[in-house]
């Protein structure tokens, strides 16, 4: 689940590679929601300030 | 700025991005200190952000390209600042070692502020985005190590995180080599 991003933005380099430019982004922008919900899930601590 | 400087600034950009993540390698082998889940999504943050260089490199600068790199950084940024709030109270603990007085997540911090100032400035820059080819011409050796070395990374980093986490969501403080521990009885204890 965590190795999840990187295989997304190791595809999206991939399809650099082969020049598709937009596949490329698809991945990049799955790879990006991914990291966004697993730190959803990690950020469970209260922070211990006064703002 | 023409499109070559600009390519030579985002391979440069790329290689120092690269050393980052190369350095959080060695950190975890030589000294055996094991990422934290939040500092495992850092790393996908910044290879998140290098992904907008590299498309520069592969297919000539654009705008969106710089918009990728400046939302990666964001994403990293936060998480990096979510994690150096845990520790910013004095007393409240840190986690792993200390390099040149700052831990990772704090250099990791400092890091994506300058790839979001880095990429800010760089859009200032109009006339690289005025390319008369069709298409970028070969990259050289310098832009494609870069680009290679960002694809090798991230494809380490699949194996690094499956090694410490398994398939599931990583321990809050990892212990060792989960996919070790769990076939083979072998474990790193970290320090």
């Amino acid at each position: 689940m965590m190795s999840l991003p990187f295989v997304l933005f190791a595809c999206g380099l991939g399809a650099a590679w082969t020049s598709r430019r937009e596949a490329a982004m698809g991945f990049w922008v799955a790879g990006v929601l991914v990291l966004l919900v697993l730190f959803r899930f990690h950020a469970t601590d209260v922070l211990n300030l006064g703002l | 700025m023409t499109a070559d400087l600009s390519r030579l600034l985002n391979a440069w950009g790329l290689v120092a991005l690269d050393t980052v993540l190369v350095l959080a390698f060695a950190d975890q082998l030589w000294f055996r200190d094991l990422p934290c889940p939040i500092c495992i999504l850092q790393r996908s943050g910044f290879i998140a952000a290098g992904f907008g260089l590299a498309l520069n490199l592969t297919f000539g600068p654009r705008p969106s390209h710089y918009g990728l790199a400046i939302m990666g950084a964001l994403v990293g940024g936060v998480i990096s600042a979510d994690q150096v709030l845990h520790y910013v109270v004095p007393g409240s603990g840190s986690y792993g070692n200390a390099i040149f007085g700052l831990h990772l997540y704090t250099w990791a911090l400092i890091s994506f502020v300058a790839i979001l100032a880095g990429s800010s400035v760089m859009l200032l820059f109009d006339r690289q985005f005025q390319s008369a080819l069709p298409l970028p011409p070969p990259m050289t050796p310098l832009p494609l190590s870069a680009v290679a070395l960002l694809a090798l990374l991230a494809v380490g980093n699949v194996a690094s995180t499956l090694a410490i986490c398994g398939v599931g969501l990583c321990p809050e403080v990892p212990g060792g080599y989960l996919i070790f521990y769990e076939n083979l009885g072998l474990a790193f204890k970290s320090p």
